[in-house]
């Protein structure tokens, strides 16, 4: 909200606070500001001046000497260096002596050898309005030697942020209030929220029925007659003017700077276009409303309006009607003041996506109590403003909710609450008083207070703690560490065992990612593991639809905009979670890891030769030294359209998670050089392996023996089947086989295509003695043989 | 025989001094120390010799072949060290090292939120954690957030078709750890991901990371909270680092406060940073708690805790100077490795 500095001194001097003290006092009092802006001069130094003549500087091109009326009797010489002003203009001088906003301070000099004794001011050098290149030309009636501050009050001008718990201070009167009682600084009083002096009168059915008294418990009206629309005076423009409001005609202005001036929202309806009483109702569903910004809306039921006998003339609080609005010919005008129930104002202005200043107040709450002093206040300015006549009575339907009552305090839970045993009952009090509440009673550790009206957010004790912690603020209450011993926790676990994978991956040359969890449509193709994500019923773009299924969507994005920069070596994982659809309605979610992998096995350096790019394999062993279980690689039956080489990862029964090689044709498509891999791990799968402290294993004390084979076996025989083969032996002095070499060659040279030639290192080992050599030959053998009978393979001896 | 034997010396000695390589000084032992060499065949000469004279001769045959031996074996020595010199020589140590298997790097935000963890760990802190698909109950209700609040709205929090949402804050993991609690105390940490419906922008992510704290227990008072909030923020920021408290509205808490932390620009004066919201958990979050749970564990006559949330994006921006907030997802490795470890 903008705050004016001079319109909130209207209610208390601030004279003695400097702008960035009153800034604090606000920010400390919960009201945060958002921006300061300075506007027009404080000092009287700069005057309205008016151009006699002006010539040619005789030594720049770009300058003019001019001579002005300065007011004092003689012509003052001025070089300027602007160029939009002609003979007989009025413009803004300031004198030397003079400080203009920034700090610059005017002197009397040369400029280029020529004597200018001031300078003729733009209007940002005055700190009023945006640079126009050249001076502020004023209205010709300006009189010369005038100090431009009494034609433009220097203002500052506040941007606050008002929590929503305070619309009391939604209005210079409440801020006034809020800072009179920070400061104790006492407030004018000229102007009162609540006061008024009109006579009330039950209204007659005819005139106001409130048939949605839950929405509208109070309903106001008052009838000017004889009024005479138009422009507001300067007075009533400027304050509108300086919080960024436009002028319209004097009735609106009025109701505007009401509600700027104490809170209280008003409207204006022109009485002749009114058919018939006011009736305060809600809509019938799909009646429609042609509202003051020319929009047309479809209403529902929900929606409180205001009509008269045949239509609506006003979405209540919200907005008025175009049909209806006090326009330059409206001579008779009703002037309604009413108190609607926040959340049904809130829900209509959400639903139609129609907000308005007023409907911003009534969403928040307004005082129930300034119903009849606003309407009051803004008869008497509509009085002498536009003149007419006033009914004597204010026609009132409804009465004022109670919205805060009485409120007890236990002393000593909010000395506890705050942490600050030593706070005595009487400071306690004496905050609260100064906040505008009333003691009712007070016993040793328990008072018991009245709550002002227009506290609307004053309703528990807890409340009250609140009003004395912000006014005592943190530096009063002591710091104070307790450290709790916690027991850890599942998600500790996770957390740690998560952090493990992420440095032992950075440690590997990997880099992490971390890719937004809501990915488009069109990544879902990249996803690997199969599940369908979960879609978001309102996404703010296409780019941002579904929540993910899969990460490597997102490294595979990660990887295209990487090449884009010209890296073709990627190693990328994101650790994080991934949300799945479940069958039967619902969602899942889990955390996973997931990994790509593309290009060359080592970064390119001097020592010459390009490495070789990285193969699916190279993956595999990453994975195989991250798991640290002996891994099962598993081809699936069918890819997805994006990949190839799709295989699950398995240790014994569980599914660790998938890996594949990203198809070429999109690989091409972000332009990638080298062939891409990815991985994707369960989380939950990966750390069931790795649970307990590590068991040791007594070293061996004998030397084992190895022996190596050689053999040709079909070329589509998986190594896996020979890895069964091997680990399936028994025999008590075989401890484990190792493959080393493959070879194949499918130009069918060397070896039938359809055959390859596999080595095998076998070791054998006893636990109690030194092997001997026949005892080695004949484990082997037996191992031989048996292979040769499982297997289709050939042994080469 | 005497001169003979000084002859062979002088020889033997200039032979090795001519020997370039182990070879060349194998050749130098086998021609004269060597079962035919020049020296083993004058000392087999030796039974010729008169007996007066064989002490002398005896000697001076030991005093050559000692002297070769050790010619010998200097030489190699000599060899040897050249050799390795040579094996050295050309290096230039300056060039770049090899580069192994390359470095990779933790993303800076997992590496912000690990140190904050572990400076909330020191202070007996445990993990907890909580759907990011939530019930509007758990996210909004249960918080005190009115059914008609306006962050509950379409247009700032994203919906599933089935009524659920994508958590606003990571709030939610305190109701889901209350919901669960067996005792008190509750003295946890929420690391995780929420959702805004906001534009992608230089200050603006719709998936950001936040890091929420909760401790409920008997008699804990804003000074708790202060202490606590500022302790972590010291470690963070570093001892001297000024800390203020701001009083501010949420929902959840009250009071409830907004923290700065007054921190140094390169070349600017320093200035207070909005850093985390705060507060006193408000008395109708732990009824709220207790109707759900059907009994009075969080009784609000004497139950009271803080609550405490930060952006660990905003925090990883402000301690490394990073400027678009958009860097954080885009992972350009020539911003990644810049935080490589």
């Amino acid at each position: 909200m903008q705050v004016s500095l001079s319109w909130l001194s209207t209610h208390l001097d601030l004279s003695s606070y400097t702008v960035p003290q009153l800034s604090d006092l606000l920010t400390f009092a919960g009201v945060e500001v958002e921006g300061i802006e300075e506007r027009g001069v404080a000092t009287d130094k700069v005057v309205v001046a008016q151009i006699q003549s002006f010539e040619q500087h005789p030594n720049a091109d770009k300058l003019s000497v001019c001579q002005v009326d300065d007011g004092s009797g003689a012509l003052r010489q001025i070089v300027c260096g602007a160029k939009n002003f002609k003979a007989g203009d009025k413009v803004p001088l300031a004198l030397p002596g003079a400080v203009l906003p920034g700090g610059f301070a005017i002197k009397e000099g040369k400029l280029r050898g020529v004597d200018s004794l001031g300078m003729l001011c733009s209007g940002k050098e005055l700190g009023i309005g945006e640079d126009t290149g050249g001076l502020l030309i004023m209205a010709a009636d300006s009189p010369v030697g005038t100090p431009f501050n009494k034609l433009n009050p220097a203002d500052v001008l506040f941007d606050l942020e008002i929590t929503p718990n305070r619309p009391d201070l939604l209005s210079h009167l409440g801020l006034a209030r809020e800072l009179a009682a920070l400061t104790g600084l006492p407030l004018k009083g000229e102007r009162h929220h609540a006061s008024t002096s009109t006579k009330a009168k039950a209204a007659a059915e005819e005139q106001i029925v409130i048939k949605a008294a839950e929405a509208c418990p109070l309903y106001t009206a008052r009838i000017i007659k004889g009024v005479k629309v138009g422009p507001s005076p300067e007075w009533l423009r400027r304050r509108l003017e300086s919080i960024g409001l436009r002028p319209i005609n004097s009735i609106v202005d009025i109701t505007n700077y009401v509600m700027m001036e104490m809170g209280q929202s008003l409207h204006c309806f022109d009485l002749n276009k009114l058919k018939g009483g006011i009736v305060v109702r809600m809509a019938a569903e799909g009646e429609k409303f042609l509202a003051l910004d020319g929009q047309t809306y479809d209403l529902l039921a929900d929606d409180l309006v205001i009509a008269d006998s045949e239509r609506p003339v006003a979405i209540a609080g919200v907005m008025g009607g175009e049909e209806t609005g006090v326009t330059e010919g409206t001579v008779n005008v009703l002037l309604e003041s009413a108190y609607f129930a926040p959340s049904g104002i809130r829900r209509t202005s959400r639903r139609l996506g129609l907000s308005s200043d007023s409907s911003y107040r009534f969403e928040r709450g307004i005082d129930p109590q300034q119903v009849q002093g606003g309407s009051e206040f803004a008869m008497k300015l509509i009085l002498t403003i536009a003149g007419g006549t006033a009914e004597e009575v204010v026609q009132v339907a409804g009465e004022a909710p109670k919205l805060v009552g009485e409120v007890t305090l236990d002393e000593n839970r909010a000395r506890k609450l705050l942490g600050t045993p030593d706070m005595t009952g009487d400071e306690i009090h004496a905050i609260l008083e100064k906040l505008g509440l009333t003691k009712k009673s007070a016993s040793k550790h328990e008072s018991h207070w009245g709550i002002p009206s227009y506290r609307l957010d004053l309703q528990r004790p807890v409340d009250l703690m609140e009003e004395i912690a912000r006014v005592i603020g943190l530096d009063r209450v002591p710091s104070r560490q307790v450290a709790v011993a916690s027991p850890v926790e599942a998600a500790d676990r996770t957390y740690d065992f998560a952090m493990n994978l992420r440095q032992s991956l950075a440690a590997r040359g990997f880099f992490e990612a971390q890719t937004l969890r809501l990915i488009a449509d069109a990544q879902l193709a990249d996803s690997l593991g199969g599940g369908q994500g979960v879609a978001v019923k309102n996404p703010l773009s296409e780019d941002h639809t579904t929540l993910r299924p899969s990460i490597v969507p997102g490294l595979v994005a990660t990887a295209a905009l990487n090449i884009r920069q010209g890296l073709h070596r990627l190693r990328f994982f994101e650790l994080g979670r991934v949300f799945l659809t479940l069958p039967k309605g619902g969602s899942r979610e889990e955390e996973r890891l997931a990994v790509l992998l593309s290009g060359p096995v080592s970064p390119t350096s001097w020592h010459g030769r390009e490495p070789q790019a990285a193969d699916i394999h190279e993956l595999v062993g990453q994975i195989q030294n991250l798991t640290r279980t002996p891994l099962e690689v598993r081809p699936v039956k069918e890819n997805s359209a994006n990949y190839l080489l799709t295989s699950e990862l398995r240790a014994g029964n569980r599914i660790l998670g998938w890996i594949a090689q990203l198809h070429p044709a999109r690989a091409r498509e972000i332009n990638a050089r080298h062939p891409v891999y990815v991985a994707e791990l369960l989380l939950s799968a990966l750390r069931q392996g790795s649970t307990g402290p590590t068991k040791f294993e007594e070293l061996p004390r004998f030397p084992g023996m190895t022996r190596d084979v050689a053999m040709e076996v079909p070329a589509d025989l998986p190594h896996a089947k020979v890895a069964a083969f091997f680990a399936s032996q028994k025999h008590p002095l075989f401890v484990g086989a190792e493959v080393f070499d493959v070879f194949a060659d499918p130009s069918g040279t060397k070896m039938a295509k359809d055959r390859k030639s596999i080595a095998w290192t076998l070791t054998y080992r006893s636990s109690d003695k030194t092997l001997e050599t026949a005892e080695v030959d004949a484990a082997h053998t037996a191992i031989l043989t048996a292979l040769e009978k499982t297997l289709p393979a050939t042994v080469r001896r | 025989m005497l001169s003979e034997l000084d002859s062979l010396k002088t020889a033997a000695l200039a032979a090795l001094e001519a020997a370039q390589d182990e070879s060349a000084l194998e050749a130098v032992r086998v021609n004269f120390l060597g079962k035919k060499g020049s020296v083993t065949a004058l000392s087999q000469g030796m039974k010729d010799v008169p007996v007066e004279q064989k002490k002398e001769v005896g000697a001076k045959l030991n005093e050559v072949r000692t002297a070769i031996t050790e010619g010998i074996d200097t030489k190699k020595l000599a060899l040897q060290a050249a050799q390795d010199a040579k094996a050295v020589e050309g290096i230039d140590i300056t060039l770049p090292g090899r580069p192994g298997a390359g470095v990779g790097a933790l993303h800076p935000l997992t590496q912000i939120r690990d140190l904050a963890i572990r400076t909330l760990r020191r202070m007996g802190f445990a993990l907890a954690e909580g759907p990011e698909i939530e019930t509007e109950w758990h996210c909004f209700d249960a918080l005190n957030t009115p059914a008609d609040h306006p962050a509950r709205n379409e247009k700032d929090t994203f919906y599933l078709p089935d009524g659920r949402l994508l958590r606003t804050h990571t709030s939610s993991v305190q109701v889901r750890t209350m919901e669960a609690a067996k005792t008190l105390p509750i003295r946890i940490i929420a690391p995780g991901a929420a959702y805004r419906r906001d534009e992608i922008d230089a200050t603006h992510l719709s998936v950001f990371n936040q890091l929420e704290g909760l401790y409920v227990n008997h008699d804990v008072s804003l000074g708790d909270l202060k202490g606590t909030l500022e302790y972590f923020f010291r470690e963070i920021f570093g001892v001297g680092t000024a800390v203020r408290f701001r009083p501010h509205f949420f929902p959840f808490t009250e009071p409830s406060f907004e923290i700065d932390v007054k921190l140094e620009a390169k070349g600017k004066d320093a200035r207070w940073i909005e850093i985390a919201g705060c507060g006193m958990v408000d008395p109708a979050v732990f009824a709220e708690i207790n109707k759900a749970r059907g009994d009075n564990l969080f009784d609000p006559e004497t139950t009271t805790g803080f609550a405490f949330g930060l952006g660990l994006d905003r925090l990883a921006m402000i301690m490394h100077g990073i400027t678009d907030i958009r860097h954080l997802i885009e992972n350009d490795v020539r911003f990644l490795q810049q935080f490589a470890a």
